[in-house]
Formats: structure tokens, sequence, C-alpha cells
């Protein structure tokens, strides 16, 4: 029937007669009950038992996992398993029995199951390599030592037992013939483990965990020492049928026969300890305990600790705590869970190592790396080179691959530097595993090219270059031909330059569309367009945007702006030439194909204007100035100056009045450091020219920023007249010019002075809306009663317009004011009076006066206590 | 990679991650890698009734893909920066 002329007989025939008393148990075999009708099969298929295992029942039961779970599992989970394991306890039985006995149902399994299990887990390649060679040359590679050690584990462990130990030849007969001979290398199990019989898993395992070094060796030599046992092999040859291989069978029959004696050896102990109830049925195996016990000592100490630690149905923790309470009289509690604990954490240890040599590691450490390093970090890895040198003042490019080594060190778990705590040769491996990776990220385009990478896919998980971390998947796909065309069409001023470009459409648009922009001659609206009725024209902000090329147009010249500061930038970091007419190009000053100049337009976005200070900073004093002078030249279209202004804007918003102060913060901090570093005094004048000749100063004068902008620029050029007139230098036409600029300045404003102040519900709405955010962060209880229109500005702009002009001017200044003056003056005794908070009210008392007396200095007079007098 | 960029400057900094099964866990980021894998140490399940089994979990790995939210303290970003990196990255792409 079988193979080789073994006796296969069907699951329960070798259960021999003496050790089964309670119900199969003197029958070899028992017909009726095991058998089925499979015989008819077998008697074509007789290689069914190569294929699928000897007790491999055919029929309808498909229990592929584990052999012959239903048949045994009647008789164990009955209550029998004690009965059943029982059966192999014949100590006296002769090489028959013991070979019969070792093709009895429950030890089969096992050898079943060492095929699946190496199919499934991650031990199967070790376990077929480890199988084919043959037996002797396997030996041959045995030290003397190995050999020795093993001897004397066999020795020592049958001596405790009271047992001959056999040479190693006869380890298979001998434990054939029952003689409770554990594997080998359970020898340091404690003494009263060993005496009392006990199955020694528990501490063998744990000794297998200590030394990983052992178990290959030991398991060589058991194979070895199996194979010796040329008996044995005819025997077990049958249940090798899942080794198929044909030259490899003779050593999977031994390994697998060593295997089947040490199982038989631990079986009979336990079931001399009659622990049959508590064995671990559900736990090991559905079925069968017998093969869970099989599987731990026994061929899962031959194959290697990953292999028996990966399956989980016989994973020794399950029979481990299963037995636990089996065991109390020889361990203490503590001590058991000691044990356990511990082993629990060799087991975690082993249960991966050695998956990968260190070559292995390195290779896949250096293919990590190479997507992380680049040849370039600075560029590719921006914001956290950057970031890095803004918090912690670190060098730029500083030794960046140190930095990746240590960090990929640390997280690789490598940093204890292994055995011998060598962590800074682990540092020194791992930066030149980075020096590697550059070197691989280096090649990586070429490589691309050539699709080379594309045969490490899946690998090394995805490492396509197609899309990777550097250009991950879009959920948004922007088709850029349409955006193209949506952006010329926005271009209404200029529609045929724009569709001409669009149907060429290769290019970055927004380049080419602005480049050919610039030579197209307009006439049509080009000069004549200007400044007719602005202040109200220009109210609406989407009329002055399409007026200077339209929002989107606006927006994307921001962002070329940006781009070009930012390309600007790196080229002062690396220290290269300077070229900033790109830059100079995309600002459009002087563009005037335009209505509104698109740089003023820009200033109506937040990022517009935050961008402004490095623009300057890549700006020459003479573009600076012919920008400044773009910028107050149509200061009127400034979208800032309508919405700062109580005319056009009389209930700003919260998000307006941020945008205000952001204007202030930023951009006047440019202008007014401009003025004062770098302008003279006549360029200051032209300035004022510009802004005095092409706006309707009356309008910007009720916007706090207008305002702001013409204090900035009169008080300027007074601290300058002042300078020289100190040390004579200005020449009469440059005064005479300054006095020129200022009348007309003054003729513009006069009459209309008394509009700078904005009316009370404006100043009262600035207040609230303006207030609401600051209650939030600073104690409310000051805050709420201090907030009052803040007019020091307006009598900032007096005081400098006073400061510039004649002692007629200050006449009709004051004259104008004067109403304000007066109510000022009331506002703070009011104060006094009707306020509860004495330091609150003080306060503003004193600012009140303060920013009066901004104004009144100027002219020598003081007010103080509801009077103006000269100032002492 | 300005992913990568950003949170390699997160590193070591208490972040609230949020899973795409609405777990949620407070840790300090240790590290992070190119697929935004990231590993926190000293973890902290904000819901701690509803997922018991991570009270006993001091550090862990998360893979990057997992996650649905990231939140930060906000003065761990350097905004005006970040629009920088991004719009460094997207010249790069168009090139």
């Amino acid at each position: 029937m079988s193979f080789f002329g073994f006796d296969t007989s069907l699951p329960g025939t070798g259960k021999s007669k003496d050790e089964n008393p309670a119900s199969e148990g003197k029958k070899p075999l028992d017909f009726e009950e095991t058998y089925r009708g499979f015989g008819d099969y077998e008697e074509e298929d007789y290689l069914n038992e190569e294929t699928f295992g000897a007790n491999a029942e055919l029929g309808t039961d498909f229990d592929f996992g584990h052999g012959n779970g239903s048949a045994t599992s009647q008789g164990t989970s009955s209550g029998q398993g004690s009965v059943a394991p029982g059966s192999y306890i014949t100590s006296n039985r002769s090489y028959v029995a013991a070979a019969r006995q070792g093709d009895s149902q429950p030890l089969e399994p096992s050898v079943d199951l060492k095929p699946m299990e190496s199919l499934w887990s991650g031990g199967a390649p070790q376990l077929q390599q480890q199988q084919p060679p043959p037996p002797q040359k396997v030996t041959e590679t045995l030290s003397m030592e190995e050999l020795e050690r093993q001897q004397r584990q066999r020795q020592q462990m049958a001596a405790q037992q009271g047992f001959v130990v056999p040479p190693p030849g006869y380890v298979g007969p001998q434990t054939f013939m029952q003689q409770p001979s554990p594997p080998p290398q359970a020898n340091m199990y404690p003494p009263s483990f060993a005496a009392g019989g006990l199955p020694p898993q528990f501490p063998m395992m744990y000794q297998q965990g200590q030394s990983p070094a052992y178990p290959p060796s030991q398991e060589v030599q058991q194979q070895a020492a199996a194979a010796q046992a040329a008996q044995v092999q005819a025997r077990v040859q049958a249940q090798a049928q899942a080794q198929a291989q044909a030259q490899a069978q003779a050593q999977a029959q031994a390994a697998q026969a060593q295997a089947q004696t040490q199982a038989q050896a631990v079986q009979a102990q336990s079931v001399q300890q009659a622990q049959g109830p508590q064995f671990p049925q559900p736990l090991a195996s559905p079925g069968d305990p017998v093969p869970a016990q099989i599987q731990v000592p026994g061929p899962g100490a031959a194959v290697s600790p990953r292999a028996r630690f990966s399956s989980p149905q016989f994973g020794p923790q399950h029979l481990q705590r299963s037995r636990a309470p089996v065991r109390k009289d020889p361990l203490t509690a503590e001590e058991q869970k000691r044990l356990q604990v511990r082993q629990a954490k060799v087991e975690r240890i082993l249960k991966h190592s050695g998956l990968m040599t260190p070559r292995d590691k390195d290779f896949i450490t250096r293919y990590q790396l190479s997507q992380i390093v680049t040849e370039d970090p600075y560029n590719e890895d921006f914001y956290f080179q950057v970031y890095k040198i803004i918090q912690y003042g670190g060098v730029l490019g500083e030794s960046n691959k140190d930095l990746i080594a240590r960090a990929y060190l640390e997280h690789s778990g490598h940093r204890l530097g292994g055995r011998y705590k060598r962590a800074d040769v682990a540092l020194q491996r791992m930066q030149s595993q980075v020096e590697k990776a550059v070197t691989v990220a280096k090649e990586r385009p070429q490589k691309n090219r050539d699709h080379v990478d594309t045969s490490r896919d899946g690998v090394l998980g995805k490492i396509s270059s197609a899309m990777n971390s550097k250009a991950p998947r879009k959920q948004l796909q922007i088709p850029a031909p349409k955006s193209e065309n949506a952006e010329s069409a926005v271009m209404d001023d200029v529609s045929s330059p724009s569709t001409s470009n669009a149907s060429k459409s290769s290019t970055p648009a927004l380049d080419v569309v602005t480049d050919s922009l610039e030579n197209v001659e307009i006439s049509q609206r080009s000069r004549a367009r200007r400044r007719s009725s602005y202040a109200f024209s220009s109210v609406d902000q989407s009329s002055v945007l399409s007026r200077s090329g339209g929002r989107k147009f606006v927006l994307s010249l921001i962002e070329t702006v940006y781009g070009v500061v930012l390309e600007l930038e790196e080229q002062l970091r690396s220290g290269r030439q300077i070229d900033n007419s790109a830059l100079w190009d995309a600002l459009h000053i002087g563009d005037e194909s335009y209505d509104v100049c698109p740089f003023i337009s820009m200033l109506s976005f937040d990022k517009g204007i935050k961008i402004m200070p490095r623009i300057f900073n890549f700006l020459d004093k003479s573009q600076k100035l012919k920008l400044l002078q773009t910028f107050f030249d149509e200061l009127s279209h400034l979208n800032i100056i309508i919405i700062s202004s109580y005319k056009t804007n009389d209930s700003p918003t919260e998000s307006q009045l941020k945008k205000i102060d952001l204007f202030q913060s930023i951009f006047l901090k440019i202008i007014v450091s401009f003025l004062s570093n770098s302008a003279n005094f006549i360029e200051i004048m032209g300035l004022l020219l510009y802004l005095i000749k092409n706006n309707n100063v009356s309008f910007i004068s009720t916007s706090k920023i207008g305002l702001n902008l013409i204090t900035v620029l009169i008080s300027r050029a007074a601290l300058i007249k002042q300078d020289i007139n100190r040390s004579n230098v200005l020449s009469s036409p440059e005064i005479s010019a300054w006095n020129g600029v200022y009348d007309k300045l003054f003729t513009s404003l006069e009459t209309k002075l008394s509009m700078v102040f904005p009316p009370k519900e404006y100043m009262d709405k600035v207040v609230s809306s303006g207030s609401r955010p600051s209650t939030a962060v600073s104690s409310p209880s000051i805050n709420s009663t201090i907030q009052s229109y803040d007019q020091a500005y307006i009598w900032q702009f007096l005081a400098s317009l006073a400061l510039s002009g004649k002692l007629n001017h200050q006449r009709i200044i004051i004259d104008e004011v004067r109403d304000e003056i007066f109510g000022t003056i009331n506002a703070a005794e009011q104060l006094g009076s009707t306020e509860q908070d004495q330091n609150v009210s003080m306060y503003k008392r004193e600012k009140l006066y303060q920013d009066l007396n901004l104004f009144l200095n100027v002219m020598g007079l003081v007010a103080r206590d509801k009077e103006i007098t000269e100032l002492k | 990679m300005l992913f990568f960029s950003f949170f390699k400057t997160l590193v070591d900094q208490e972040v609230v991650v949020e899973l795409k099964n609405d777990i949620e866990l407070k840790g300090t980021l240790k590290s992070v890698d190119q697929f935004l894998n990231l590993k926190l140490d000293n973890i902290s399940c904000t819901d701690q009734t509803k997922y018991p089994h991570l009270g006993s979990v001091r550090n862990i790995f998360i893979r990057g893909s997992t996650v649905r939210y990231v939140y930060l303290n906000k003065n761990m970003v350097d905004i005006n920066l970040l629009q920088d990196a991004a719009r460094r990255e997207a010249m790069t792409e168009k090139k």
C-alpha cells in the first residue's frame, strides 16, 4: 500500500492494546470504528499518503490543517485524552511495537503539520534548506565541541532520570523504547522536573531562547543522529509524505523520526503525570493535543525558534499557559510567573531575530535613506532646513548627512550599537550608509529613465519614481491649458494679444502673456483714461482690479513675484550674482498697458503686502524710488486707502481693520525707512508732488493710511529742511520748490481740513469692531473702558502740516480745526467728571491732551486743564 | 517632500493624531519617514473608555496611510516659511 512497504494503517490502528484501557484500547484495529470505506479508494490511490499524509481522511470532512482532527478529537475531547497518550508508555516494547506506534495517529499530525506550518510560517525556507543536505555531510560540519556538548547533555539528562544513555546513534531507538529521554537541549531544566518526569518544554524553550546560536547545530545533530537510527527511518517514512521531494526524503524522514521520538518521550512523561484532562487540547490544536506537544519540543527545536513561535496554534505561550497550573508542585507561583515573563520577553526578541542579515538591513536602510536624502537638501527639504536655522540658529547645510544618520539610527533601533554597545561604530556605519544613499539618490534620475528601479518595486514597498513621497498622487487634477485660457480671458483689457498667447499655450502662460503685454501698444485709453474722477470711481475694488488686469491676473502676478523673490533669495544664499531684472519686470512698475498699475493692485492682497519687504531687499535705490513714485502716483486706487477712508467705507469690518494694520506695520514701515535712510530732499519732494498732482488729496486725507502717508512725507521733508537750514546747504531753488509743493498741497487741503476727522459714528464703529478681538486677548476691564478712537495720527498730520507751513498756514489750520481742538479739550474734561475709574479716565485725558498738544506745540501753544496757553 | 520636511520639524513635539478609525492619540512625535509613518512616544488615548486596550501602550508606530489628521499646536508652525516652502515646491513641480 505504501511507497516503501510500510504499514500505513489507518488512524487508530496503531493504538496498542495494553495501554489503551478505556475505549479503543486492546483493539489493534477496531474495524467498525475506524474503517470508513476509504480503503476502496486507497487501493487505487496508493500515493495518497505521500500527498496528503498518512491519516488524511478521505471523505467530506476536509480538515486540511490538522489531518486527523475529527478522528482523535472524539477520543480526547470526550475525556479520554489521558488514555490516548497513555498508549505509548510501554517501556518494553519491541521495535516493531514502537514502530507501529510511531505511525499511530496522534503522532502523525505532527509530521503532517510540519510542512503545513512551514508553508505558512516564516521558517519555511529554513526548514527546507535544512533537510536536503545529506546527514553525513551535516555531521561533518559539527565541531567537536558541539558533539561533546550534545553528548554531555544527554548523559546528564539520562543520569538524572536513572537511565542509561546510549550514544547518539541510538537516540531514535532508545526513545522509541519509551525511555523518557528528553530532547538534548533540555539539559538544563531543574532536576525536579526531570525526576518528576514532567515534559520539559517549558525550560527547554526558555533555554533555546537564551542561546539562539544553539538550535541550528543541535538540530543538525539531531538529524544526524536520527539518520543513524536507520531502523526507524523506514517506519517513519510513512509520515513523511508531505516532504514530497524524492531526494530529500531520507533526510526529512530522519528529522521527523527524531521529532517523533522526542515527542513520544515527552508524551510518555506527561501521561505518567496523569495530567491528561488538563492537556491543552483546545488551545494547542483543534483536535489533538499530542501534535501540539510534539510541535514544541521536537521538530520545533529542530527547525528554528522562529518557525515554532510563528505558529499561532502551537505557540508555546498557549501551551505554557494552559499547563501552568499543572506544575504548581515543582514551581512556586512567582517563579512561574517570572519565568513566564522572561520567556515572553525572549520570545518577543527571538520572534523575528535573524530574519535579516546585517547586509540585508543595510540594503534596506540604504534604500530607505535614498528616499530621504538628496543632493540638495536645502532645496528639497527647505522647510525643515530653514525652520531649524530659524529656531535653533543652526548653520546652513551643516553636516546634514550626519543629522540624517543620527536620526535614522535612532528610529531604526540601532543606536545601542549591538552586542558591544558601540554606538559610535553604529553611527559610523549609518553615516556611511547615508553616504551611499546619497550616491544612490544621485543615480536615481538615470535609473528612473531606464526603469531599473521598478524592478525593486514591491520588494521594498512602493518606491516607484512616478509616485512617491516627492510626487504624491494629486487629489485634484487641474488641466493646465484650461487654466491658461481662463487667465487670458480675464485680461479683458488686451484681448487680442492674450488670445494669440492662449493659442500657443505651451509655456507658463503668465510670463509670456505679461511679457507680450509690455510690448503691446495701447493707445485707446492709455493716457486719456487718467485720473478724472478718482476717488469714487475707485471705490469698487473689483473695478480697480479689472483695470489692472483682473483679479486672477493680479493674484498670479503676486505668485510670480513670490517665485522670483524666492529664486533671488536662493541666489543670495548661495552667494551667486543677483539679477533682479525678472523681479522688476514682474512688478510692472511703469507699465502703461493697464489703467491701474498692477503693482497697486498687488497691494490689495495681504500676501502682496507681505512680500513687499522682501521685494525691497532686492531693489536698488532708483528702483525703489520709481516704485514709490508709482505708488504715490496712483494712491487713490489703492484699495487700502479706500477701505480706510470713512467716506468710502463708513463701517469697516474687522478683517478690513486688520488689513489696515497689516499695511501700516509692513508697507508704511518700508516707506518710512526708505525716506529716512536713503531719500534726499528732492526725492521726497518729488514723491509729494506725485501725490498731489495725480490724486484727490482731500479724499486721501479722509483715510487713515492716506493721512499717514502724507504725514510721513511732509514731516520727513520738514526734518531734512530743518537739518539743512542749520547747515545752510539748501539752495534757494530747492526751498522755493518745496514752498511751491507745500502750497499746492495746502491749497488742495484748504477748507477741507476738518474733514480729516472722521465722524463720530465712524469712530465708534471702528472702536467697536476693533476692540472685539482685543478684549478676548487682554484683560477686558481695562480694554473696554480705555477703547476710544485714536486720533493721534490726525494730530500728527496737522502738526507736521503746521510745522512746514508759514504762520498764515498755521492760522488757517487752527481756524479750520478749531472746533475739533475745543471738542477734544471738552471731551478730556468730561472724562474727568463722568468716568468712574480714576486711573482710566486720567489716562484717557492725558492721551487726549498729549495728542492735541502734538499739534499745538508746533505753534508754541499748549493745552492744559481746559486752557490753551503759550508754550513756555 | 514638503510634508515630510514639515513633519520632521515636529519631532519631539506633542501632537494629537487622529486615525481613520477615529482613535485619537496624543503623544510625542519621535520620528517620521517619507511615507509619513509616525512613531509616537508616551501616548495617551483621548477616549480611554472606548479604547481601553491602548491604556497600556506607551509608544506606537502608526502607518502613515491610517492617519486622518494630525493636530498641531499653532506655534509649532512657521506659517510664512511654510508658505515659502509650498511655493518652492510648486515651482519645482512646474519645472
